[in-house]
């Protein structure tokens, strides 16, 4: 007698992934610190030797606080550089570091040129004294971004490119692409009550996160990550009551402190 | 004692790999070295004493298949085998390989040549027939250095020669097989020198750390006769991949002003070569190169200024408190937390978990309408504001800013500023002015 068709692809294990299921993912990953993010990302978290793509749009920037949490956790566990290729404004250290980050062990290349970039972005995946590799590529064709594919798969190394949110059309080789946006806009803030003002700001500042490619099935409904850490949160809604009664922020933080 | 004797062969007079070195014979000595240290020349043949390093190799059959059939030999050779340097040597003459010492003709005998007539007359053509005549007869009618000759090859005498050594400072050149046009085709030539330098640094236990390539240029045009390039390398380094990386980026910036004729390589700094602890761990050892190699060869490309690393600094001002600068010191890249948590806590304070991640290089003016600040439509003020007073101890104009956590409906939250005014600024009636200084991304 046949089996049946369950039977089979039981017996076929992992081999054989079904399209209505999250893909495991093949290489480890990395949690991103979020939990809302990691129940849809394939194998719970950051490919850890893959390329993934963050697309965002002109002007909005949301890299460190998606990333940052994975990131101190990388550099703890193990030794080595970060590499940032190409940023778009000078990271701020001070910043960086009150969330954990270790500085001192950030290495920024300073180039602009397109195909510098994709250089130094491989010569970096391919350094064992390398941790993880940022790179900002605004202009990148999809068999570059496949060179560079490879290479963060071959030397075992995550690679997270920035690229602008025009490139979500486009095809990629990336196995996990994101398009990251603010969120959708409310009212005005003049018009609200105290309660609402401090709901609204802190629901402002959400992300919008689009799953655009996972190893998975699409996902229809964006993400909204609250992806501020508290204090900063808690300032801004102290903020806005300041800010509409006039009076000085940060003597209130040290009174709610 | 056991001897190998090696003698290139007549064709293959233009050697292949260790090209550059004066002949053939010093080519095939070089290359020697790595399995004895007893390296000898002698006439046409280099003559390699092994009894000591057999062991090494794996035993007499293991060296002679390594040397005659697994590494590559700079040249076609012949090769034979004796029990003195002599019998060896003698071997080599085509049909006597396996003969016994005293059924060697008198004519491989170099000290016997211009006897050799005289000794055919005496009915005497082998080793073993001289060495029957008696000995005081032979060293009146032929001198004693023919009776030396014949106690060194059956072994009675000593078996001594200036042995090879290799020169303390590493020097090699090459004659370019045609013109060379242009700076990154010389890379092919500098190629085998490296080859050579590569050796040179193994049986030296040396490592590299700063050698100059030099060419030689067409004397016709009228332009410099001579260009050279100087490699360092902040690690000392054996690893001639890596050699080679360096100096391509550094040849690709070099224009010849006329075609180069010949290129010569040269150690300018070399240390002794430092052993390295392996790990007994299989997964301590990451595949890929150092963090040392990778900023040389980015440095090479992209300029050692481009290659920034973070400092720092005790300021109030954001803009002063870190500096990037160049890249000095890899170790501290790949410190591990230990020791980075201790540096950083120099600069750590609550505080600065409300400042952005993005500092702008030199603040944006933004337009100001009704008041309000727009970029690129009006922001929001979301909390703020954070007053500054620095810097009027500068010669610049002091920082009077109060700090504003701004939304804008494009770019997020922004950290924006606006400038207060001094006295007689304000008596003037200047509108204050707001900048945009920071993302909060």
């Amino acid at each position: 007698m046949q089996p049946s068709l369950p039977q089979t692809l039981a017996a076929l294990g992992d081999a054989v992934w079904s399209a209505d299921t999250l893909g495991g993912a093949p290489g480890a990953t990395l949690a991103s610190g979020y939990a809302a993010l990691d129940a849809v990302l394939p194998g719970a978290g950051w490919p850890l030797d893959a390329l993934s793509e963050l697309l965002q749009p002109p002007g909005f920037h949301a890299e460190w606080r998606l990333l940052l949490p994975a990131l101190v956790r990388l550099q703890q566990a193990s030794p080595g550089a970060l590499v940032l290729v190409g940023p778009p404004h000078v990271p701020f250290g001070p910043a960086l570091q009150a969330q954990g980050l270790a500085v001192q062990r950030l290495l920024w290349l300073q180039v602009s040129e397109p195909q510098a970039r994709l250089w130094a972005t491989e010569q970096a995946l391919r350094c064992a004294g390398v941790l993880a590799v940022l790179a900002w590529l605004p202009q990148v064709r999809a068999e570059q971004l496949r060179r560079l594919q490879l290479a963060a798969q071959t030397h075992g190394k995550p690679l997270f490119a920035l690229r602008p949110a025009q490139a979500q059309a486009e095809s990629s080789p990336a196995v996990l692409r994101l398009l990251l946006a603010p969120s959708p806009d409310r009212p005005a803030v003049q018009t609200q009550t105290q309660a609402q003002v401090q709901v609204q700001v802190q629901g402002a500042d959400a992300l919008c996160l689009h799953v655009l490619k996972r190893r998975g099935p699409p996902l229809l409904q964006p993400l909204l990550l609250p992806v501020r850490q508290g204090r900063l949160s808690a300032w801004l809604a102290l903020g806005a009551k300041a800010v509409e009664g006039g009076g000085h922020a940060l003597d209130r933080l040290t009174a709610a402190a | 004692m056991h001897w190998i004797a090696l003698q290139p062969q007549p064709e293959a007079q233009p050697p292949d790999g260790l090209a550059g070195l004066a002949d053939v014979w010093s080519a095939l000595g070089w290359w020697a070295l790595q399995f004895t240290p007893r390296v000898a020349r002698l006439d046409d043949a280099v003559l390699l004493e092994v009894s000591a390093s057999e062991r090494l190799w794996g035993g007499r059959a293991r060296l002679r298949h390594l040397l005659l059939e697994s590494s590559q030999a700079p040249a076609l050779i012949q090769h034979a085998e004796g029990a003195t340097s002599l019998i060896a040597k003698a071997r080599l003459l085509p049909g006597l390989s396996h003969t016994p010492a005293p059924e060697l003709p008198l004519t491989a005998l170099a000290a016997a040549s211009p006897h050799l007539a005289t000794l055919a007359a005496l009915g005497c053509t082998r080793w073993g027939q001289l060495r029957a005549l008696p000995r005081a007869g032979v060293a009146r009618r032929f001198g004693a250095p023919l009776l030396q000759a014949l106690d060194q090859a059956c072994g009675q005498g000593p078996d001594r020669y200036p042995w090879l050594l290799l020169p303390e400072v590493f020097e090699a050149s090459l004659e370019l097989a045609a013109q060379v046009e242009t700076a990154p085709a010389l890379l092919f030539g500098a190629r085998r020198l490296l080859e050579q330098l590569q050796l040179w640094l193994q049986l030296r236990q040396r490592a590299v750390l700063a050698l100059v390539l030099c060419w030689t240029m067409d004397a016709r045009r009228d332009t410099a006769t001579q260009g050279e390039l100087l490699l360092r390398c902040a690690e000392p380094t054996l690893d001639t991949v890596h050699l080679q990386r360096l100096l391509a980026e550094h040849l690709a910036r070099i224009t010849l002003p006329a075609p180069a004729l010949s290129l010569q390589l040269r150690t300018v700094e070399t240390l002794p070569r430092g052993g390295h602890t392996a790990s007994l761990l299989p997964e301590a050892q990451r595949p890929g190169d150092s963090l040392h190699q990778l900023l040389e060869r980015l440095g090479a490309r992209l300029g050692p200024a481009q290659l920034l690393q973070l400092q720092p600094q005790a300021d109030h001002r954001p803009e002063r408190m870190q500096r990037w600068q160049t890249v000095s010191n890899a170790t501290v890249l790949i410190a591990n937390e230990a020791s980075t948590a201790r540096a950083g806590a120099l600069n750590h304070s609550q505080d600065q978990a409300l400042y952005p991640s993005w500092l702008l290089a030199t603040p944006q003016r933004l337009a100001v309408r009704q008041g309000c600040p727009h970029y690129p439509d009006r922001l929001t003020l979301l909390a703020g504001p954070q007053r500054l007073e620095a810097g009027w101890w500068d010669a610049e104009p002091s920082a009077l800013r109060d700090y504003y956590v701004a939304r804008s409906s494009v770019s997020g939250l922004l950290w924006v500023y606006r400038e207060r005014l001094d006295q007689p600024q304000a008596d003037a009636g200047l509108a204050p002015r707001w900048y945009l200084h920071g993302v909060f991304g």
